[in-house]
């Protein structure tokens, strides 16, 4: 991206007042979650502010957790290392029988692939798909990208604050058990950063811009 | 383009507001409608032109030189910039010594992360009850709570106001303990001339946009007395493949925001000092309790409600407290309770489900408590009897702001009449009866 199009981003969100991903008047994360899940034909988007975040929030939406293997094509080691730390055993995909369906599908974006997101994602199969967004150049970010509800609504909740709002984050009246937190991080993405991830992907996704009266 | 610049001004304190009918009776509001807007931080050029800068740095670059420039500034040894205050946490308790299983003594009242990171460090929180003057963890509750898997304890500086160090110090120290410091609210908070976050073996601190020292959305860092501590920390990390990297974008406007920090902690004393007085007028109200040697960084300042002093010592205290703040609000104090039961009675710790199938909870079951509200009565009576109030004291409070939110409290305070009034006709349960809630 640009340098003048990344001050100008974070010159227009210093300006807005609005510099806390908790406030209900933030415009960027869901800005940011309406271009990922027009771009991937998914449902729902929960932002986070690594790529661990994104495969524990994406692992914790299916309610994989610890003493559970999940299923994974050629996971790296630090991959490895982190699921091992989550308490979850990685067997590695293959064409055998018996073994369990992907448990979520990986993209990392970068200046290179920026624009080919809708292709990288339509090619994704696994319930979860997680974008990482840190080759994009704004630190590490990263999104769950996914049509099930219900994945939605635990991922948000591995978040402290998560999607919900601070009268009912912690309800004791929760109608549904399974959504009730475990362990939560704070994994929330700075609006800061989201604002420039939402303007690098737009640029990427358009022609190069031309200037000047048309000939 | 959207706009933080102020649409009018306030209008400068008239003794005739105080006489006038309360804002919930029909009254106008000491601060109207329109004027309620408290911003924060003070964002100028300065911080746009240091994030154009940051871009012409190597993102390590930048956030290297934030978390130097802070760890110099708050006096800590080493320093780990992370993605957030709970993230920090967890890197204290692992630089600590912190190992799966362990126990650690954690106050019941705090902001859920602090327990949360204990759990993150495949440890277990034991909470213990406050101090009933500071709010802080009670040294002895803690001293009681101490057993043979106890690894550490982790006082939070509740509010601003630096926990009671000297005694959990030689609490630690007698039984072999680390003393892990959250000090999530307490920049620039001290004891003599020393900084919190500098205290302990080793504190995390958040960083993120609602406290005192904002970096550009969220953030934190971990503090380490010794280099073996930040290496263990850092070698975690490594290990277990995690990334609680802090984006440069946070560091660089970090780096901006350090510099007037020490502005932004006067502006706090000053508006906090100005409070207390109107406060303490007024007899219904105390400010927050400040020991001799500590200075509170007021990121939160909650006051206490007496009853008695104004002919309401008939009433239970908790309502009372509800019908102030319900004529606060509508006065346009934005008064708040700040959470309403103790951490241990909020559902992921009550269903205790961990990262799944109960763990780490399953490692030390003889460290589990099915706690009930009533197990920490001192955070109970805490939780009646005051109020809160967050960013209305942090810069740029404009001084006639200030100044109103004195007198709104005078206002209601002379109103003994109209809280009986609310009080009687409402059905006030205690907070903790309420579904758990922070704000």
């Amino acid at each position: 991206m640009e340098l003048f199009d990344t001050a100008t981003v974070l010159t227009r969100v210093l300006t807005s007042g609005v510099v806390m991903s908790i406030e209900k008047s933030d415009r960027e994360l869901p800005g940011l979650e309406r271009l990922l899940t027009k771009q991937t034909g998914r449902a729902k988007a929960v932002l986070l502010n690594s790529r661990t975040g994104a495969v524990h929030a994406a692992l914790a939406g299916q309610g994989i957790g610890h003493g559970d293997t999940v299923s994974l094509p050629e996971p790296d080691a630090a991959t490895e290392a982190f699921l091992n730390w989550l308490g979850v055993t990685v067997e590695r995909a293959g064409d055998e029988e018996g073994r369990r369906p992907i448990a979520y599908d990986h993209v990392a974006l970068d200046a290179t692939n920026a624009d080919r997101l809708p292709e990288l994602a339509a090619g994704a199969s696994a319930p979860a798909l997680v974008v990482d967004l840190t080759g994009l150049g704004f630190g590490p970010a990263a999104a769950v990208l996914t049509d099930d509800a219900r994945l939605w609504a635990r991922a948000e909740r591995l978040k402290i604050f998560g999607a919900y709002d601070l009268r009912t984050m912690w309800t004791q009246e929760e109608a549904d058990a399974s959504l009730v937190p475990g362990v939560q991080f704070n994994y929330r993405l700075s609006p800061l950063v989201a604002a420039c991830a939402r303007m690098a992907l737009t640029r990427a996704a358009r022609p190069v811009a031309t200037y000047g009266a048309p000939s | 383009m959207i706009t933080d610049f102020p649409a009018a001004p306030l209008p400068l304190p008239d003794a005739a507001d105080l006489e006038a009918e309360l804002a919930a009776l029909g009254g106008g509001a000491m601060i109207p409608k329109a004027m309620r807007r408290t911003l924060f931080p003070v964002i100028t050029k300065e911080d746009v032109f240091n994030l154009m800068l940051a871009q012409r740095q190597t993102p390590e670059k930048v956030v290297a030189g934030f978390a130097e420039a802070y760890r110099s500034y708050v006096g800590a040894r080493y320093a780990l910039p992370t993605a957030s205050g709970t993230s920090s946490l967890h890197m204290a308790l692992v630089g600590a010594g912190v190992q799966p299983g362990d126990e650690v003594v954690v106050p019941a009242f705090t902001f859920i992360a602090t327990a949360q990171a204990v759990v993150a460090a495949h440890a277990i929180p034991v909470f213990v009850d406050i101090d009933p003057v500071t709010y802080c963890m009670d040294p002895q509750a803690a001293d009681a709570a101490i057993t043979d898997r106890t690894r550490a304890l982790m006082p939070v500086h509740v509010h601003g106001l630096p926990a009671d160090v000297p005694a959990l110090r030689a609490l630690a120290d007698s039984h072999g303990l680390a003393l892990v410091e959250d000090a999530s609210h307490a920049h620039s908070a001290k004891i003599g001339d020393r900084l919190a976050g500098s205290f302990g073996d080793a504190a995390g601190q958040s960083l993120m946009a609602d406290k005192n020292f904002p970096l550009g959305g969220e953030g934190g860092i971990a503090f380490f007395s010794t280099e073996e501590a930040y290496d263990r920390a850092v070698a975690y990390l490594d290990r277990h493949g995690i990334d609680y990297g802090m984006s440069w974008v946070a560091a660089a406007f970090g780096t901006s925001q350090l510099a007037r920090l020490p502005y932004y902690d006067e502006i706090r004393a000053r508006n906090a000092a100005l409070i207390g007085e109107a406060l303490r007028e007024t007899g219904l109200f105390t400010p927050p309790h400040v020991p001799d040697g500590h200075v509170h960084a007021y990121n939160m300042y909650r006051m206490t409600l007496h009853p008695d002093a104004v002919g309401l010592g008939d009433l239970p205290v908790h309502a009372v407290k509800e019908a102030v703040h319900q004529l606060l609000v509508a006065e346009g104090v934005p008064a708040r309770e700040w959470q309403n039961t103790p951490i241990p009675c909020h559902l992921p710790f009550r269903h205790r489900d961990g990262f799944g199938g109960g763990y780490p909870f399953t490692l030390n079951p003889a460290a589990v408590r099915d706690h009930r509200p009533e197990d920490f009565p001192v955070t109970l009576g805490m939780l009646d009897s005051t109020l809160v109030l967050c960013r209305e004291l942090r810069s740029p409070v404009e001084y006639e702001r200030i100044l109103r939110y004195a007198d709104a409290f005078r206002k209601v305070a002379r109103r003994p009449d109209a809280i009986r009034k609310l009080v009687e006709e409402g059905d006030h349960r205690r907070p903790y009866e309420k579904a758990a809630r922070l704000g």
